[in-house]
């Protein structure tokens, strides 16, 4: 069973953002930088998959700067089993349909019977490049997955919807998944394995030889909305406080009727 | 001189911190009130994630990585608990260190590694009531019986003593001798015949971390449990202790990076006067000379790490790694405590438990006084 992994490297979400120069983007100084949370996911779903198949071979794929190789390494510590690096220095000006262009221009012709990747970024959040991949590539793809099983070159995969609707469908390889938080919980890389890790395959392609399609979209700006005013904060007894919470329960939310 | 983590460091810094903030954090407070040793995740989960054997090849059942990869480990686990840290720095480095260095090939198979794997747990006991910075005053002593050696005495103060499955020991196999070169290094089981554990201790930190008198009454051991040679113990222990003082000075780099982060998140969320007090430049600066010294001191260790894995020598270096760390973590938890002011007294918040967890740094595994002797001598001789 051949599986590819799509992982992108965001900044840690709790890092400080600013908004670059040109104004459509943040900007990349003084941040941490780790694995798209969706992304850990979709690697541990793949590498799930291949211990139960008993056979098997991960790629993980990711596109960006020499940087982004200890965030691959880490998919590979936990258990992909070798790396796809496409070099771009300016992976943030590259829209989801040319994110997608790559991946799928990538992964064509390689007979991948499962492609995993993350729902979304946390960081663009556009939930596009997966189906994407999906649609280049003329195979079906299935999004927001909470639930995966995999027998005989079927997956049944369990989807999440708005209002906390759930769907489970069936659905032939080769597929493309997009997994959503709850799927499972992602293993610690172990040490023996991150050490173990540094030995395997780390293959790098410049972006410019798997680019073959246009943007279709722009970024015009970038900001943070505009500071609201502070929290309001009641005073009184507590049979007041009741009181006003009660009033503003119901004027402002639909908590009371 | 520039240190940069290789990729697999920074690797594994973010692992150990993930799994310590997910893991070890929740109940780092509540095992610390109740006193208790929580073997499952303070010890099995560290050997799930391949942390018990770091810095032992892998033929030994380690991961090959080097002393640097160590001290992040201990630093990170410290950071939210410094009874988890120091039950992997006693484990490793003195209880297994020990074989590792003087162990023959047999005592490295049978011993070593099911320690590096985590199977087993190890323990050093070095200390006694008439012996501690002053090693040479070892009354412990074992003499030859048969085919094995018959031990007879206690030893106080010891690290994971209880649960600890090997002990490296020290006795006293030459009373004729000069007060350093009769004393011999062995390896003990526990359950061994006349292997006892003596009274747990009551602390004033690193309460979640068991420390026990271990004793032997006609305590016999099999020959092949001489760890080096007979009369070589007292250079056993001086070398595991060299080892030890990376381990300890992470852990207080741990403790004091974990007080300083309290002290920081707190001042920016705390206000008087209508302001965050971290915008007092009175508040600013004593943060600023916190993280500069745990700066200093992280280097410090680095540097001793550096030289451990590369084979130099790094006497000197580790107890000055371990003099600055300890004591720039009482200090910084002191002052984080401060900062904290009345919150930071109380237990609700966890800079309290790091102040009374960073003193014991200044006195085991050589005091801050031993540390300065140590360097002092190397630089007189």
């Amino acid at each position: 069973m051949k599986i590819l992994v799509c992982i992108k490297q965001v900044p840690d979400m709790e890092s400080k953002f600013k908004i670059d120069e040109r104004g459509t983007w943040y900007a990349k100084t003084d941040l941490a930088w780790r694995m798209n949370e969706y992304d850990e996911y979709a690697v541990e779903q793949a590498v799930q998959l291949k211990e139960q198949v008993k056979e098997g071979d991960i790629t993980v794929l990711c596109i960006g700067s020499d940087q982004v190789k200890e965030t691959m390494k880490k998919a590979l510590a936990m258990g992909c089993d070798r790396g796809a690096h496409i070099l771009d220095e300016d992976v943030s000006t590259k829209e989801p349909y040319m994110i997608a262009g790559v991946i799928a221009e990538y992964a064509r012709d390689k007979g991948f019977d499962l492609i995993f990747t993350g729902m979304q970024s946390q960081d663009r959040g556009s939930g596009q490049v997966g189906l994407l991949v999906g649609e280049m590539l003329g195979i079906s793809g299935v999004s927001t997955v909470v639930e995966f099983s995999y027998a005989d070159g079927m997956v049944e995969a369990k989807r999440e919807l708005e209002g906390g609707v759930k769907a489970c469908l069936k659905v032939a390889t080769p597929v493309v998944i997009t997994c959503q938080l709850g799927l499972n919980t992602p293993r610690y890389p172990t040490l023996p394995n991150i050490m173990k890790a540094k030995k395997k395959e780390l293959l790098t392609t410049n972006i410019a030889e798997l680019l073959k399609v246009d943007a279709r979209q722009e970024t015009l700006k970038m900001y943070f909305p505009e500071k609201k005013g502070g929290g309001q904060v009641l005073e009184g007894d507590a049979a007041d406080l009741a009181d006003q919470l009660i009033k503003i329960l119901k004027d402002k939310t639909g908590v009371l009727a | 001189m520039i240190f940069e983590h290789t990729e697999e460091q920074s690797l594994l810094r973010e692992m150990v911190r993930e799994f310590a903030e997910k893991e070890v954090l929740p109940s780092a407070r509540e095992r610390d009130e109740n006193e208790y040793f929580d073997r499952a995740l303070m010890f099995d989960r560290l050997a799930e994630l391949g942390l018990t054997g770091i810095v032992f090849p892998e033929k030994y059942g380690g991961a090959g990585a080097d002393y640097i990869s160590y001290a992040i480990a201990v630093e990170e686990l410290s950071r939210v608990c410094a009874s988890t840290g120091v039950t992997l720095s006693a484990h490793l480095s003195l209880g297994s260190n020990p074989v590792y260095l003087f162990g023959n090939e047999q005592q490295k198979e049978k011993f070593l590694i099911p320690l590096a794997l985590g199977e087993k747990m190890g323990a050093f006991g070095l200390t006694e009531t008439s012996a501690g910075s002053d090693a040479g005053g070892t009354k412990t002593t074992a003499v030859r019986d048969g085919d094995g050696w018959r031990v007879n005495g206690s030893k106080i103060f010891i690290t994971n003593a209880g649960e600890a499955d090997t002990y490296i020991v020290f006795a006293r196999t030459d009373k004729q001798a000069e007060k350093h070169h009769g004393i011999s290094a062995f390896i003990i089981e526990k359950g061994s015949p006349g292997f006892s554990f003596g009274k747990k201790e009551q602390k004033m930190g690193i309460r979640s971390s068991p420390t026990m008198e271990i004793v032997f009454e006609n305590c016999i051991i099999p020959a092949e449990n001489l760890l080096g040679e007979e009369g070589q113990g007292f250079k056993v222990a001086m070398k595991t202790l060299d080892g030890g003082r990376i381990g300890i000075a992470a852990q207080a780099l741990g403790i004091a990076q974990g007080a300083l982060d309290a002290a920081v998140s707190y001042a920016k969320e705390r206000k008087q006067f209508d302001k965050p007090i971290c915008s007092f430049q009175g508040v600013q600066f004593q943060l600023a000379d916190m993280a500069t010294q745990i700066e200093a001191a992280r280097l410090l260790i680095y540097n001793a790490g550096y030289r451990a894995s590369r084979g130099l020598g790094y006497s000197q270096q580790s107890a000055m790694a371990k003099l600055m760390a300890s004591e720039t973590a009482m200090k910084v938890t002191t002052q984080a405590v401060q900062i904290l002011g009345g919150y930071g007294y109380t237990r609700d918040f966890p800079v309290e438990r790091m102040m009374r967890d960073a003193k014991i740094t200044e006195i085991y595994e050589g005091t801050s006084e031993v540390q300065r002797l140590v360097i002092g001598s190397s630089l007189t001789r």
